[in-house]
């Protein structure tokens, strides 16, 4: 579904990744780990269109992606949750759904999609009306991944999606990530957390300086001392 | 640190600049001679300006205040009490000192922000101007004229022309010296900490009330002296032009154009932009009404948009590297 | 007694049009962080506009708005994406600066186009006057006031219940997550700024009636705008009418009570004094 090759990005002309491949398939979660500073935000906003490929090539189902802006690659379908959520702050959950689904693509079906998100996380219908900003964390990303929903994803990049949660609350988001996927949703999880997304995905990839260092079945990316040397910075 | 400073003020360059600068008169003609007294006296406002608005962020829209108090406080002693103009210059400058720290201190016991603090030192600023104008110790909205220029120095004289111009010479090499100075001094460093984060400054420990009432105690000061020469250079002191917020907008317009925070930009900035609108009306103002400012300000949008980090970094770092390093622009 | 009330009138009637100028000033504010200091020579822009039409066509300053309100908006519009969007990154004081370039070009043109000297545009409600008990209310600011609120009125329900105002209120909220979101930040930016200029082609046409202008007077609007918007705590909407409220009260209570100097200082002052003791503007901890 997502195929990257080459690809090298950066900011102010500092290249930050340098020759990242990697390839999601339709169905798939995929896991991006690494530490702090590895690059794995790089990447995903780079994948969204919000930081400019050096060089490289982004494409989505076959068709070359590399140079569209921001907006045309939300409408293809390529949705990024940020880390730290991102909610908008002073407006309702309703409103935050709502911009959701604001691009072209997504906006005829926005009733009926509202209805499905709120059935998925019961405690936003619960909270519909309130300021997202006096929401719990574990209330804003579920939000943020409502909103996410909402814009008609097809893949479905959540970046450091257990950020600031309680296990008990990170437990309950990931089993819906697992169940959107089991629903045909394609998944990017980037994570920080080693245990827990070797747990939920299916393949991984580990980022180091820039770069991927191991890839692979989940268990053999657990296996791989580099997986660990990445990790501790070794 | 000083040694830096030292440095900078061996460079031949330096010299060979001032050295050009100061036997200028002799070969430019009164109408040249005229704009480059002006620039000199643009280029002393904007660099003492600039070491609490340029090196310390600060951005304030007050300084109509200071070179207020310094031209036409100074002339009215002069004209009022017979106050001999040297005194007075000191009298003003030792009362925008004060006033200084009083917004200064402002600015510190109620934490104003960048935005605030700009349009509190408007109002007072815009006060100021009605209060002038308001005020017939000062001159009220007619202004006051000074007794004709006789070259007696002791009177604060300097025989208009070549005089003048070294005086103004003076006071813009006294204010682009004492940036460098701050640059390379504690104070410089306490200054850029508040500039790019007040909270981490305290943090290590930069006593921000401090920083913040020397700064513009020593910017207020060196405002009100040049104010004082330029009221002289004038000889008619008009409120409407030297206590109006305009010669604010046109101190930091210099000031940024050429480059905030570093030693020279400040100076770059007036040596430019003065003459060009000095020239420009020269040129076109007995054309059209209007058409010399509306040239103005459309070369101004222009460099703007060219070189939007200031002109500093236009015309190469070899003269000013120094400086510029050690002050690096905000992004 | 009659004197304050017609004092507190006089002030709300002028300050609504002021809080109306400042919305425009609040929209592009907290959408780009842009502080436009050729805001009021927009507004002047606009007056002259008006007074160039009633040369022209007689026109009424009413009328003309089917002409300069869409002329102001693409003007606004053109000015944010090719000058001042091209350089909004840099830091604030350049911005301010190039705004201050704006303000010489477009004072200069009007002196170039209609002279120094004061005008007045004429229109049919100008000598027209309103009596409610002993207060006497000159018409063409009546009509400002009842504008300026309908038009606030209209501005707010746009911004809190349509997909364009609420991706204005995402881009101000959260640049980034509206990007994500598909919302093309800087287009919305060159609305806002447009919607501002076109807001001051309306405000031009409610001050224009009888008001005698000069090319220079931008940059006492532009004062003004600062003024309310700060004490509207920048973006909030209610505060900011309110802002423009009290700044009107206090020119008018000032011309009314006090000397002439004083009187005008009473604005700045009340000014600073709530700056200092409620930093975050009129409404702050409303909201």
């Amino acid at each position: 579904m997502l195929e990257v090759r080459d690809l090298t990005a950066g900011y102010g002309g500092v290249p930050v990744l340098r020759g990242v491949s990697l390839h999601i398939a339709k169905g798939e979660i995929v896991g991006l780990l690494g530490a702090n500073n590895a690059g794995k935000t790089t990447l995903i906003n780079a994948l969204s269109g919000i930081v400019a490929p050096m060089s490289g090539r982004i494409s989505l189902e076959g068709e070359d992606v590399t140079r569209l802006s921001a907006k045309a690659r939300v409408r293809l379908g390529i949705i990024q949750v940020p880390e730290g959520r991102l909610v908008f702050p002073e407006m309702s959950v309703r409103e935050n759904l709502l911009l959701g689904g604001i691009n072209a693509a997504a906006r005829g079906r926005r009733t009926t999609e509202m209805e499905r998100v709120l059935d998925l996380f019961p405690r936003l219908r619960e909270r519909f009306s309130q300021l997202a900003g006096t929401l719990s964390g574990g209330e804003q990303q579920m939000l943020a991944i409502g909103r996410g929903l909402m814009a008609g994803a097809k893949l479905l990049m959540l970046d450091e999606p257990s950020l600031g949660l309680s296990p008990r609350l990170v437990q309950h988001i990931f089993e819906i990530i697992e169940r959107l996927n089991a629903a045909g949703l394609t998944i990017l999880l980037v994570e920080q957390n080693l245990q827990l997304t070797l747990r939920y995905a299916g393949r991984c990839y580990v980022l180091e300086r820039g770069q991927i260092v191991v890839e692979g079945a989940a268990d053999a990316v657990r296996s791989d001392p580099r997986t660990r040397s990445a990790y501790l910075g070794l | 640190m000083r040694a830096e400073f030292f440095a900078t003020l061996r460079s031949p360059l330096l010299w060979l600049v001032f050295a050009v600068a100061a036997l200028g008169p002799f070969e430019m003609s009164s109408y040249y001679l005229h704009v480059a007294t002006l620039a000199l006296i643009y280029v002393a406002l904007c660099s003492a300006w600039n070491i609490v608005g340029g090196i310390g962020g600060q951005i304030s829209l007050g300084h109509s205040l200071f070179v207020g108090a310094g031209s036409l406080l100074a002339s009215a002693l002069l004209l009022k009490l017979g106050i001999n103009m040297w005194a007075g210059m000191l009298i003003a400058a030792v009362l925008s000192a004060a006033l200084g720290a009083v917004i200064a201190w402002i600015d510190f016991r109620f934490r104003l922000g960048h935005l605030s603090f700009a349009l509190i030192t408007l109002a007072f600023a815009e006060m100021a101007e009605i209060v002038a104008i308001g005020w017939d110790f000062v001159g009220g909205a007619s202004g006051l004229l000074l007794p004709r220029d006789t070259g007696d120095f002791l009177a604060f004289q300097f025989g208009g022309g070549n005089g003048s111009y070294w005086a103004a010479l003076t006071v813009a090499a006294l204010c682009v010296l004492a940036n460098l100075a701050i640059l390379n001094a504690p104070l410089g460093y306490s200054l850029r900490c508040i500039r790019d984060n007040e909270d981490a400054a305290q943090a290590i420990g930069v006593g921000l009330l401090r920083t913040k009432m020397l700064a513009m105690v020593i910017s207020a000061m060196l405002t009100s002296i040049v104010g004082t020469v330029y009221a002289r250079y004038l000889a008619f002191v008009d409120p409407y032009q030297l206590v109006s917020p305009l010669i604010t907008i046109e101190i930091v317009l210099f000031a940024t154009v050429g480059g905030l925070g570093s030693a020279f930009g400040p100076a770059l900035g007036a040596i430019v932009l003065l003459p060009l609108g000095e020239i420009l009306r020269g040129k076109l103002g007995g054309v059209l009404p209007g058409l010399h400012a509306f040239v103005y300000g459309l070369i101004v949008i222009a460099t703007i948009m060219l070189s939007p980090r200031g002109l500093l970094p236009l015309f190469g770092s070899w003269f000013d590297r120094k400086a510029v390093r050690r002050s690096p622009e905000r992004a | 007694m009659d004197e304050l009330l017609q004092a507190l009138v006089e002030g709300i009637l002028i300050g609504s049009t002021y809080g109306l100028i400042a919305l425009g000033m609040g929209l592009v504010y907290g959408v780009s962080g842009i502080v436009n200091f050729s805001h009021g020579d927009f507004i002047l822009l606009g007056m002259y506009m008006c007074l160039g039409l009633y040369s022209a066509l007689t026109l009424d300053p009413y009328v003309s708005l089917i002409i300069t309100l869409p002329a102001m908006t693409v003007v606004g519009a053109l000015v944010y994406r090719f000058v001042i969007r091209p350089i909004a990154s840099h830091h604030l004081l350049m911005v301010v600066q190039l705004t201050l370039g704006i303000t010489l070009v477009i004072q200069s043109a009007l002196l170039m186009v209609f002279g120094g000297q004061g005008q007045r545009t004429p229109s049919i409600v100008e000598a027209k006057l309103f009596v409610v008990g002993d207060v006497v209310m000159r018409g063409p600011q009546v009509i400002a006031c009842l504008i300026s609120f309908a038009l606030a009125g209209a501005l707010f329900v746009i911004l809190r219940s349509t997909d364009v105002g609420r991706s204005i209120r995402a881009v101000h909220q959260n640049a980034r997550a509206a990007a994500l979101m598909g919302i093309d930040v800087g287009r919305v930016q060159t609305l806002a700024f447009a919607i501002g200029i076109g807001i001051l082609a309306v405000a031009a046409a409610l001050l224009a009636p009888g008001a005698s202008i000069q090319p220079s007077d931008g940059l006492r609007y532009t004062v003004i705008t600062l003024l309310v918007i700060v004490l509207g705590g920048m973006t909030n909407f209610v505060g900011i009418m309110l802002g423009g409220l009290v700044i009107g009260c206090s020119e008018a209570l000032g011309t009314v009570y006090l000397s002439e100097t004083l009187g005008s200082l009473l604005p700045y002052a009340i000014f600073v004094l709530i700056m200092l003791f409620r930093p975050r503007g009129l409404t702050w901890g409303a909201s």
